[in-house]
């Protein structure tokens, strides 16, 4: 089977100017020949088959949105080769545009005073989209999530987990071989990102539609993509399953606490040494659990265990059992933690 | 855009667009009350300027138009103004600023045409709205200053071609906004030079005779002056009317073309620089 995507090393450079500081200095810059290179997107190298669900991980900076800009052809690179369905994207970008399909979460693509449907309809013609696979789309989706009850309803009447439904819906409408998703559940609640999960995923497969996912919320990439590409500072650090990551954060979870709400408690003098008598309660009762981290973030102490050597509620109950918890936040793992950890277990 | 679609998808494309827009134009009905009601506070402006400027002079006509003349050429013009008013250059600007216009380029449509199709519904309603009713008013109020007869036929043509050129134009400014990274004053600066050498505040019979030269080979003038001019101007016959189409048709291709190219240019920037 031919790759969808085949980036073989793609570079992209960006020029800017070097800012000097203060009003003397943004005069200057204005007749400044000072640049510098900017590598944005460095040696990147990625052949993504018909179908996969790619989940692509980065700190912000890092590049996702440039190699992603670069896949859709509104950015050329500086030099290596992209081939997506076997076009050059920027040569090709109104006939690349006909097969692709992009949600930016935040933004829509939706039209803000109308109903929905007529977002639908517009679109029907841009992609020119025949009228059985239109219909047989629109009866696919009620069923699927009951979108047929939004259809009527003006986007700007929508809350922000409805409308970033309608734009994914929006994006599968032509029946694209790809979809780029720029991080589509950011801002949602869980049962509303566990509801977006469930569409990309029915959709994908149904459709047998390639995705590509950047995300900083690691529940995503659980849910959808067996393989991850890790890109930082414009490198790609990482491209692997989903299995290999785990390690680094499938049995981990991070608690945080806080034993009082006064400022004297929740001073970082105070909470360093709350934070050192937690660390030891638990290493007294659980001397299994050797790597159990406590650390103090803002105003909270926050304990990072791992499941498979110590249970989160025996932790918290042998904390409780030594002090009284005011206040609890279990934490979503985000993807700069796990990026984090593969620097320090150094794996690639 | 490929060509190796046919004529008739693209047409169906430019009027789902244009159903769309029209429908936008239709939710939000108290902007176009307040756009009714600035524009009369606007008219009664230019009745006391313009009759304080004949009250003050010593015969009736002023270069050629009597108050009554100058009178139903601005009422008309101000009416015009209202549909040919868009946010063109405001979309683009920011569109550009926030990044919003990659939205855009990653769908399988020429963005002008887009934009042009995708804004065009909103001078639709805003003729019937507001021109056709200030058109009668006119026509009713002053005893039938103007014929209705092949001079309307024209004068449709003529707008047309007007919203064209105009549109041609604000695409080309809000292009302009991509290297100065500023909106407002480059707004502003179009919205003077069009309103002032387009006729639409001052009909070009006042301008002194060297200006007037120069703005007869200018753009600006085929937006209001002509069209107003087929409208309204006296004893004009069939060869005056296809004259003034055929420059308007000219200037419609040439700033087509201009506002494509610079476009064009400026995505490939893009492409290169990043947004």
């Amino acid at each position: 089977m031919e790759p969808m995507i085949q980036m073989t090393g793609v570079h992209k450079e960006f020029k800017v100017v070097n800012r000097r500081e203060g009003v003397r200095g943004s005069i200057l810059d204005l007749f400044s020949r000072d640049y510098q290179i900017l590598h944005a997107v460095n040696d990147v190298t990625l052949n993504i088959m018909p179908g996969e669900m790619v989940g692509y991980l980065g700190p912000n900076g890092a590049g996702k949105s440039t190699t992603i800009k670069m896949m859709t052809g509104i950015l050329e690179p500086t030099s290596g080769e992209i081939l997506v369905n076997k076009r050059v994207p920027y040569k090709n970008r109104t006939r690349n545009a006909q097969d692709i399909g992009v949600v930016f979460g935040q933004r829509t693509q939706l039209w803000w005073a109308l109903p929905v449907i007529e977002s639908f309809k517009i679109l029907k013609e841009i992609y020119r989209i025949p009228d059985q696979e239109y219909k047989d789309n629109l009866e696919y989706y009620d069923a699927l999530v009951g979108a047929g009850s939004l259809y009527h309803k003006a986007v700007r009447e929508m809350s922000l987990g409805q409308r970033t439904l309608c734009d994914i819906l929006a994006a599968f409408l032509h029946n694209p071989g790809i979809v780029f998703m720029d991080e589509p559940t950011i801002g949602l609640d869980v049962s509303m990102k566990g509801k977006i999960r469930q569409l990309v995923s029915s959709l994908n497969e149904r459709k047998g539609t390639t995705v590509i996912l950047t995300t900083h919320d690691m529940g995503d990439v659980d849910a959808l993509c067996k393989r991850i590409v890790i890109i930082d500072k414009g490198k790609m650090i990482y491209d692997n399953d989903i299995q290999h990551l785990q390690q680094y954060f499938g049995a981990y979870r991070t608690v945080k606490i806080q034993f009082g709400r006064k400022t004297e408690e929740i001073e970082t003098k105070a909470l360093e040494k709350q934070a050192k008598e937690v660390e030891g309660w638990l290493l007294e009762k659980f001397p299994q659990a050797k790597s159990t981290a406590v650390s103090v973030e803002d105003k909270w102490i926050q304990i990072l265990l791992n499941e498979d050597e110590i249970r989160m509620m025996q932790a918290v109950n042998c904390i409780q059992d030594n002090r009284r918890i005011m206040d609890m936040n279990l934490q979503e793992i985000t993807t700069e933690s796990v990026i984090r950890k593969i620097y320090e277990g150094g794996i690639a | 855009m490929s060509t190796s679609h046919g004529i008739l998808p693209r047409i169906k494309q430019n009027l789902a667009l244009m159903r769309g827009s029209i429908m936008e134009g239709l939710v939000f009905r108290t902007s176009t009350l307040a756009l009714i009601i600035g524009n009369l506070i606007y008219l009664v402006i230019i009745y006391f300027l313009w009759k304080a400027i004949y009250d003050s002079s010593p015969t009736d006509t002023v270069n050629g138009m009597r108050f009554y003349d100058t009178m139903v050429y601005l009422v008309l013009a101000s009416a015009m103004f209202n549909f040919l008013n868009n946010f063109v250059v405001w979309d683009l600007g920011r569109g550009y600023q926030s990044g919003e216009i990659v939205e855009f380029l990653v769908k399988p449509i020429d963005y002008q045409r887009y934009l042009f199709w995708g804004t065009s519904g909103n001078s639709v309603v805003t003729f019937f709205i507001t021109f056709l009713p200030t058109f009668f008013a006119v026509y009713f109020i002053t005893h039938g200053s103007f014929a209705l007869g092949i001079n309307l036929v024209f004068f449709a043509v003529s707008v047309v071609l007007a919203v064209t050129i105009n549109f041609c134009m604000d695409f080309f400014v809000g292009t302009i906004c991509f290297y100065t990274q500023s909106i407002w004053g480059v707004n502003i600066m179009k919205e003077v030079v069009i309103s002032l050498l387009s006729g639409a505040t001052i009909p070009l019979a006042f301008f002194p005779e060297q200006l007037r030269r120069i703005v007869d080979f200018l753009p600006f003038q085929a937006i209001y002056h002509t069209p107003l001019h087929l409208l309204t101007g006296e004893g004009l016959v069939i060869s005056d009317y296809m004259k003034a189409i055929g420059i308007q048709l000219l200037w419609a291709f040439v700033m087509l073309f201009i506002s494509k190219a610079f476009w064009k240019r400026s995505l490939k920037t893009l492409t290169i620089n990043g947004g």
